[in-house]
């Protein structure tokens, strides 16, 4: 052993504090002992590799603290536990070691067992763990949170949390720290807006950069996901990593890091009025998760996370779950199970974590199609995106948790790599992620196939070895929960739309037409009431609020179908509300003051005028001969349009912004004088003439 | 509740002079409280899952701390921290001295589903302080000497029975002292496994809600 401790350490000081990686014994090998072990450390965690041993069905992994000069100063202790359905590749194991102070020095031995029998312990590796991130002499980098400073005995307080946040935001060029809102006890959610050299100015232009979100801390007594996005902003913010400048140099990352610090302050799952919120993102009843669904609409995060801690001792570290409801398009879904499968249970073998389906191993029975969880809200509103579990306990895989602050760094470090990873995916994967998000909205948009109110797509086990024992149970949707005839809008009287709510909190009171704004959906007023069409980018949300047969709706507003199909020839001319599906017109159309057009799956040959209607809302359709829509009041919608002529979008008044996305225009395109400036939501328009005014980059 | 300690800004301009204070000082003060002259000992089978020897919130340096921060040190109490600040009971209390029966985070997932204690939390503040009351003794009295005197009577007007056996003490039938004798500022703290008072268990043994 002499020999051998000094031979370490003659290699150590060859080595960079970062990585070390020390080869395995210069003696031969007993009979089934684990050899080549190697340590990589990483934030917070240090990852274990080795040869497997034929026949093994589990390892134990063994750390033992030591002194500078790899004398032990504390007891070995079994901090680990490998078995099978940790990774997705069995002959390569992995194991991610965390807990430990980071900083410390330590030796591991690995060792395999048959069944109960305890086989000879690998060779000892010794290395440092890396110690929190950043360098204490410079600034900014030397920001510490008050978990970190005490060593995971206390989480950072609300007031620590701003302070902190605001020396970020000082110190760092990269960071704009903005207040997406405030909850009801008046506490600030924040969030940071990070990219490089510096964040793009306005929330359009940063939804111009396909952004990232994080959504750290909904439930106020799941508070480990929260450390490590405020751990993760300090790094983004000072980084000299050519890794994180090229990651933000290729977007923009979004962190609210408490979205509901009045329950985070009093260690509560719910709000300050007992509101679970992670069951309130659809109806957004509460101001805390009005103001994430208004952060969407305004900033288009393109993939996102969701954090928390999950009791079920038996599953894996980080349980993930894709937004399932069936209403999310089958784009978003794949690229969602794509980040989880694909990614993170690959990534998670190279770093032995050990992420796994939601359940992993029983339970995980509820939160399941509800698309009031963050989860499926922003499948429905065309995020890629997951849920991410942090393991409560050590469970059985860990058995070294009983202390806490080793429990609570466990925890905080693996969210720290898995969120990570999840902007590694985005980088790589960001042409994919817009497609997928293309397609999802232009398939919402066509307003086509069955609405469900309730139920989820089914997720296949990984095929084998796949991590975790079972995947998420079936939760189908039940007939009387599928609506097979689609409407094409739903209209809301006066008292549904304007009335003032009871279902939100005493003091806040809001109405249906507040929270229709927040999620960003067309609404146009005709003179019985308020349509609101399905042909837009949220289609599959919109029923789930606004029709009776809703599990968690608004309201009950009444199905409006179409108004005219088949074949026309001859002028149309279109007052009050019309909606048009598998509709062919040959003729032109006119759009009367103050009426609506709504639009799918039709064919017009003929110029389509509007002038002052209340609304134009096309998708999925095809357009011959000019289209000119001037002076509209309320919405205007173009999606996934093939128009031959000139598209002329002028002088329109409406507050919100006029969608023109996914279209092929064969002519030129104009917009000028429109009081709101349309957007193309990042999906390119194709546009053979010149594009000229308001539209001169969409 | 407002806070008026929470305003932050939207940009923060003005924020220099705090974001310089931060960068010298690693965010405010939390490193190490005060040590108290003497070694404080802790005895129990949890001690060791807490902060110990020189790690921030050892019980030595807790024991010249008020009550209600010294609590925010113990990491296996972050509920019932959280219930007694939101309560407000200590502040009403304004006990000489006080022996607090302080339950752990797992005695309060064994004893209250998420949507009970989220209630006691946001709307049933008499019944939390009533809970509340069940766990604190007037006085200051250490393990020994409540064992010794074999019953107590909590600050609700509830008799409870100190049992020893072996190296465990247990308060009423249910609740084991698993670490003893924290000292803080005229208070003890005995940290105990099972929740004490009158109401009901609600939890049904499947640990916390999912997402």
């Amino acid at each position: 052993m002499r020999r051998h401790r000094a031979v370490l350490i003659a290699l150590s000081t060859l080595l960079t504090a970062s990585l070390i990686t020390i080869a395995g014994p210069a003696n031969a090998a007993e009979p089934n002992q684990v050899t080549d072990l190697t340590i990589r450390q990483a934030d917070g965690y240090t990852t274990l590799a080795w040869q497997p041993v034929d026949g093994a069905t589990d390892y134990q992994i063994e750390r033992t603290p030591v002194d500078s000069a790899d004398n032990p100063t504390g007891t070995p202790t079994i901090v680990g536990i490998w078995r099978p359905n940790r990774q997705i590749n069995q002959e390569s194991p992995t194991f991610a070691d965390a807990g430990f102070n980071p900083g410390d020095r330590f030796q591991w031995r690995v060792r395999a067992r048959i069944d109960t029998t305890e086989l000879p312990y690998s060779e000892a590796v010794v290395g440092t763990t890396t110690a929190p991130w950043g360098n204490p002499d410079t600034p900014g980098e030397r920001l510490r949170t008050q978990w970190e400073t005490t060593h995971g005995a206390q989480y950072t307080s609300d007031t620590d949390e701003y302070a902190y946040t605001a020396a970020i935001d000082e110190l760092s060029d990269r960071v704009r720290v903005v207040e997406i809102g405030r909850t009801i006890q008046n506490r600030p959610i924040n969030m940071f807006v990070i990219g490089y050299p510096a964040p793009a100015a306005t929330p359009e232009a940063v939804a111009a950069t396909s952004p990232a979100a994080i959504n750290c801390n909904v439930h106020g007594n799941e508070p480990g996901d929260r450390e490590a996005c405020l751990i993760m902003a300090r790094q983004l913010a000072f980084s000299t990593d050519p890794r994180v400048t090229d990651l933000l140099s290729h977007t923009t990352v979004l962190i609210v890091p408490t979205i509901n610090g009045d329950g985070r302050a009093a260690n509560t799952r719910g709000n300050s009025t007992g509101q679970d919120l992670n069951r309130d993102y659809s109806l957004i009843r509460q101001p805390e998760t009005a103001a994430y669904v208004k952060m969407v609409r305004d900033y288009r995060p393109v993939a996102g996370y969701d954090g928390h801690e999950y009791g079920n001792s038996r599953a894996g570290d980080l349980p993930m779950l894709p937004p399932r409801h069936q209403n999310v398009a089958q784009p978003i879904f794949d690229e969602s199970m794509d980040m989880i499968e694909g990614h993170m249970y690959r990534e998670g073998a190279e770093a032995g974590w050990w992420p796994c389906p939601y359940g992993c191993d029983g339970g995980g029975n509820v939160g399941l199609g509800e698309e009031t969880i963050l989860r499926n809200t922003l499948g429905l509103k065309n995020v890629v995106n997951s849920l991410l579990e942090l393991r409560s306990s050590g469970g059985q895989t860990r058995p070294d948790e009983g202390n806490a602050a080793n429990n609570r760094r466990r925890k905080t470090f693996s969210a720290l790599w898995t969120f990570q990873q999840f902007l590694d995916y985005h980088r790589a994967k960001l042409t994919d992620i817009t497609q997928a998000r293309a397609d999802a909205i232009t398939f919402q948009a066509a307003n086509t196939g069955r609405l469900v109110f309730r139920g989820s797509r089914p997720i296949a086990a990984h095929p084998a070895p796949h991590p975790g024992s079972s995947p998420p149970p079936i939760d189908a949707p039940p007939a009387d929960l599928i609506l097979d005839n689609a409407p094409c809008a739903y209209k809301l009287t006066e008292e549904q739309y304007h009335g003032p709510r009871t279902d939100g909190p005493t003091g806040a009171v809001t109405t249906a037409a507040e929270r229709i704004a927040d999620h960003g959906w067309k609404v146009v007023k005709a003179a019985d009431g308020y349509y609101v069409p399905l042909n837009q980018p949220e289609r599959g949300l919109i029923p789930l609020l606004l029709d009776a047969v809703g599990v968690e709706n608004l309201v009950d507003g009444e199905r409006v179908y179409p108004t005219r199909t088949g074949r026309h020839t001859g002028p149309l001319t279109i007052t009050g509300f019309a909606c048009l599906d598998d509709a062919t017109v040959t003729g032109p159309v006119t759009v009367r003051p103050g009426a609506t057009l709504v639009a799918t799956d039709t064919t017009i040959t003929g110029p389509v005028n509007a002038t002052s209607a209340a609304g134009v809302l096309l998708a999925n359709s095809k357009i011959t001969g000019p289209l000119r829509v001037t002076g509209t009041t309320d919405a205007i919608s173009l999606i996934d349009l093939n128009v031959t002529g000139p598209v002329d979008l002028s002088a329109n008044r409406t507050t919100n912004q006029p969608l023109l996305a996914g279209t092929r225009v064969t002519g030129p395109l104009a917009c000028a004088g429109n009081t709101t400036a349309p957007t193309n939501l990042n999906i390119r328009n194709t546009v053979t003439g010149p594009r000229a005014g308001q539209c001169a980059t969409l | 509740m407002s806070n008026p300690r929470t305003r932050t800004p939207r940009r923060a301009g003005a924020l220099l002079a705090a974001a310089l204070l931060l960068a010298t000082t690693a965010c405010t003060d939390h490193s190490e409280p005060a040590p108290a002259t003497a070694a404080v000992a802790v005895t129990g089978p949890l001690c060791a899952a807490l902060p110990t020897g020189t790690e921030p919130g050892n019980p030595t340096a807790l024991a010249g701390l008020p009550v209600e921060q010294a609590l925010t040190w113990m990491p296996t109490l972050t509920t019932f921290e959280a219930a007694l600040r939101t309560s407000g009971l200590l502040t009403d209390l304004d006990q000489d001295g006080l022996t607090l029966l302080a339950p752990t985070d797992d005695a309060f997932v064994k004893k209250f589903s998420d949507d009970t204690w989220d209630t006691l939390m946001t709307q049933d503040h008499d019944k939390l302080r009533t809970l509340l009351k069940a766990h604190l003794i007037a006085g200051t009295h250490s393990l020994d000497e409540l064992a010794a005197a074999g019953t107590t009577t909590t600050v609700d007007g509830t008799a409870l029975t100190v049992t020893r056996a072996d190296a465990t003490t247990r308060f009423g039938d249910t609740a084991d002292a698993v670490c003893a004798d924290y000292l803080a500022a005229g208070a003890r703290i005995h940290l105990v496994n099972a929740v004490l008072g009158p109401l009901p268990t609600t939890a049904d043994g499947s640990g916390h809600r999912a997402h």
